[in-house]
């Protein structure tokens, strides 16, 4: 069974990820209308959501979302819900693949096709989202190993750049009074968004038992500062709002001086696809569970649920295929309104299995 | 004639019909005037002085065939039978059949022909035993019992193999082992339907449930204190007659990194000598990727210093990083299987050969940059880091995957790769095990694992 250090893995991979696109823009879009005291808003919601979600989640130990709310809703009500989750899922982690085929033709290699490369995901992100939830936290985690360290020097080597403008932060910190904002309170919540996971990873835990909560909160709150203001210390108050890939244009930004890669960038780039694409792998494994639940399962036939699996596959890459001709601004929007969709999802999620407790407990009284 | 005698002669008689074309077939009657016994052996498996010495000589001496009988039947080894199927698998497996008024009894008199125990030559290390396993299973069990001295040691025996009959011993420490892979592998080997088992590697091939692994599940070592080191740590030993490899399971991907000579070296020594491994690893996998990624797609990520200095290499040469890659590496395949097959005679013809044709004369002529040369050397010397063979072969083969990627999709295409490689291993199992997980962490739990036992 998996150990509660997973919970942790999952947690870090989000405010790790955080980093690539929409937070970072959204948050820098209210850089002068409310960004900063919406960071705070968010990492108090984020703090409660998650202490409410593994408060009650500990009721439910070794039982994903589907087999919760299957014991406690009317199947009538689980079912229509369920399949709303699993798109959401599915869309996430489609938005992560679309995003980074766009920053890789922008950044890494404008030669090759866009279609080759989303053929490249897909390839990995459906083979992968077959395995088993166990196997994903050991990956997940073997993973934040090797990125990690790359993520924290590229964030130590751009905070002690001597060219780093510490004025336009404090500039921006000038700002901080004002009335936080719906969107970037979304966009922030991202941050803590991570332990949403559980719905289908809890199916491998044992009585998940949160200690240290705090630390949490913490680099989560970190996370957000550095996600805001180390670009505007780079790019300037204003100059900033002309980046798309914000943190990929900080990152390039940089310069290493004594090794054989030289731009950042790469170093970066590296351990954020790295990271992005087991993301993706693992939301696409949390939609395909959630699908996969709400389809007959003869029991004993493997090959039945092979191939329900590969049509499940197949329709998520055709839509991430079709999706492709977002273009970017499209792409942005959708982004942004995910991020509220999710937000909500989240809090119905909170709510609706606090229901589901209430009923169960009732039942057994 | 009794009912009991009369059994008897039909069992022999029936055993003779069976072995009927045995050229080497011994069928006496010893006979004294207080009574006879019949003998029945197959030389050439059986061992003559001990059965002149054990069988025929206590006979005359002892005069009395019942007292002889009873000699025969209480000696270590021997086993009455009353089923002749069972007295002719023994008979084919090295005893001779003795036979007195309706009993059969089987005498353990094998011969075994196995070479004497030599040197490791596949996994030596600097320091440290270098005795390795040997081709009988006797000579093996006692050079692991003597490393083990342990009553917790247990030993099962089982036979594999409708015409070989290969002896197959199981080890395992009780106190120790994790029952649920025990009682795995006992099932696995039950449900085996086989002519011949010849080696260890054999056997893990069919112990192995997954066809299409890439990575061994189960290491196959011929060194008794690797086997006993596992044993120690919980695992199960498999080993085979007439081969001299072990098998140890669950085997996870960490254990082919060790080589016995880690806990001899000094503790940051045994960790660095790890670190070289990996590090090596490392590079033999990716640094050919590299090069196509570096060369066709992204010559911008490294230093202008050093793509410069690649491109001038690459200036003659005239097809793309991916062509010049798989030549090289393939030359160099056919390198290393050569000089394996080779007589040791003209063993050195090769080496010489490819490498002064295929190092000089291939940049002189322009076909391959400089660099490249250097590259493949890197990536033949750091395949060899890994001390179990199975893994290298594995890594060997791997390498290509990665060069593919990069051919069709540069960087990115390593990066899929990597990631593809990392939850693919994640997602093995072996005997339930994790193949693959942060290794760091765990050890510091170690103390904690052992007490609630398992994972």
């Amino acid at each position: 069974m998996a150990k509660n250090r997973y919970f942790y893995c999952l947690f870090v991979m989000n405010t790790l990820i955080n980093i690539l696109n929409f937070t970072p823009r959204e948050l820098i879009d209210a850089r002068f209308d409310g960004a900063q005291s919406s960071i705070l808003v968010a990492v108090a919601v984020g703090t409660l959501f998650i202490y409410l979600f593994t408060r009650v989640i500990h009721k439910f130990p070794g039982q994903g979302l589907p087999e919760i709310f299957g014991s406690a809703l009317p199947k009538l009500l689980a079912s229509p819900l369920i399949f709303v989750y699993a798109v959401l899922w599915y869309m996430a982690g489609t938005l992560i693949l679309l995003s980074f085929v766009d920053i890789t033709l922008r950044f890494i290699s404008p030669d090759t096709g866009p279609y080759a490369i989303m053929f490249g995901f897909l390839a990995v992100v459906c083979l992968c989202s077959r395995i088993d939830s166990l196997s994903l936290l050991y990956g997940l985690e073997v993973t934040l190993g090797i990125t990690i360290p790359l993520i924290l020097y590229t964030i130590v080597k751009a905070i002690i750049n001597p060219d780093f403008s510490w004025d336009a932060v404090l500039e921006v910190m000038t700002h901080s009074l004002h009335a936080p904002d719906l969107n970037s309170i979304a966009a922030a919540t991202f941050t803590f968004s991570g332990y949403i996971n559980m719905a289908v990873f809890n199916r491998v835990f044992h009585g998940l038992k949160l200690k240290h909560l705090w630390i949490l909160s913490l680099e989560g709150f970190l996370m957000l500062l550095i996600t805001f203001f180390v670009p505007i210390g780079y790019h300037g108050t204003v100059g900033i709002e002309r980046h798309v890939y914000t943190w990929f244009s900080t990152a390039d930004s940089i310069r290493i001086e004594a090794f054989l890669i030289e731009r950042m960038l790469y170093v970066f780039y590296f351990a954020c696809i790295t990271l992005s694409l087991v993301s993706a792998i693992i939301q696409w494994h949390v939609g395909k569970e959630l699908l996969l639940s709400l389809l007959p399962s003869p029991s004993g036939k493997p090959k039945t649920k092979l191939l329900q699996e590969l049509v499940i596959l197949v329709l998520f890459a055709s839509g991430a295929l079709a999706l492709m001709r977002l273009d970017q601004y499209n792409l942005n929007m959708l982004g942004v309104f995910l991020q509220h969709i999710r937000w909500y999802g989240e809090m119905l999620m909170i709510g609706l299995l606090f229901w589901c407790y209430w009923v169960v407990r009732g039942r057994r009284e | 004639m009794s009912e009991q005698q009369h059994t008897q002669a039909v069992l022999l008689e029936w055993i003779r019909s069976q072995l009927s074309g045995f050229g080497d077939l011994e069928d006496k009657v010893l006979t004294i005037p207080a009574g006879q016994v019949s003998l029945l052996y197959i030389k050439s498996v059986t061992d003559g002085q001990a059965i002149s010495r054990n069988i025929i000589a206590p006979f005359y001496e002892m005069g009395h065939p019942a007292a002889y009988y009873s000699y025969v039947a209480d000696y270590p080894g021997s086993e009455e039978v009353t089923d002749g199927q069972r007295a002719l698998d023994l008979l084919l497996s090295g005893y001779a059949c003795i036979g007195r008024e309706g009993k059969l009894c089987c005498f353990d008199v094998l011969r075994a022909e196995a070479s004497s125990i030599k040197e490791t030559i596949t996994e030596s290390i600097s320091q440290g035993p270098s005795d390795a396993l040997g081709e009988s299973l006797a000579v093996n069990l006692n050079l692991v019992r003597r490393r083990y001295l342990s009553s917790a040691l247990k030993m099962e025996f089982t036979v594999i193999g409708n015409v070989s009959k290969t002896k197959v011993a199981i080890l395992y420490d009780e106190s120790r082992v994790n029952h649920q892979v025990l009682a795995e592998l006992k099932e696995k080997l039950d449900s085996l339907k086989l002519d011949i088992l010849q080696a260890a590697g054999e056997l893990e091939k069919y112990i192995s449930s997954d066809k299409l692994r890439i990575f061994p599940k189960t290491i196959v070592t011929e060194r008794p204190d690797r086997v006993v080191f596992n044993l120690a740590e919980g695992k199960v030993a498999v080993l085979l007659d007439t081969t001299g490899y072990a098998i140890v399971l669950p085997s996870i991907f960490n254990d082919f990194f060790t080589a016995m000579d880690d806990k001899i070296h000094l503790p940051f020594v045994g960790r660095f000598l790890k670190l070289l491994r990996i590090l090596g690893v490392a590079m033999t996998l990716w640094l050919p990727a590299l090069y196509i990624a570096f060369t066709s797609y992204n010559p911008e990520i490294v230093r202008v210093q050093i793509a410069l200095l690649i491109g001038g290499s690459r200036a003659t040469v005239p097809y793309p990083s991916f062509v010049e890659v798989i030549l090289m590496m393939i030359m160099m395949e056919f390198l290393t299987e050569a000089s394996l097959r080779l007589p040791r005679a003209i063993g050195p013809t090769a080496t010489t050969v490819g490498g002064l044709i295929l190092g000089q004369a291939a940049t002189a002529a322009g076909l391959i940059g400089n660099i490249m040369i250097i590259l493949v050397s890197v990536v033949a010397i750091s395949n060899f880091l890994v001390p179990l063979n199975m893994m290298s072969f594995s890594i060997r083969v791997l390498k290509y995957f990665f060069v593919i990627a990069a051919a069709v999709l540069g960087l990115v295409g390593v990066v899929i790769c990597l990631v593809g490689f990392t939850l693919y291993l994640c997602s093995q199992r072996s005997f339930g095990q994790p193949y693959f997980r942060m290794f760091a962490l765990d050890v510091l739990g170690a103390d904690q694992r052992k007490k609630s036992g398992g994972q």
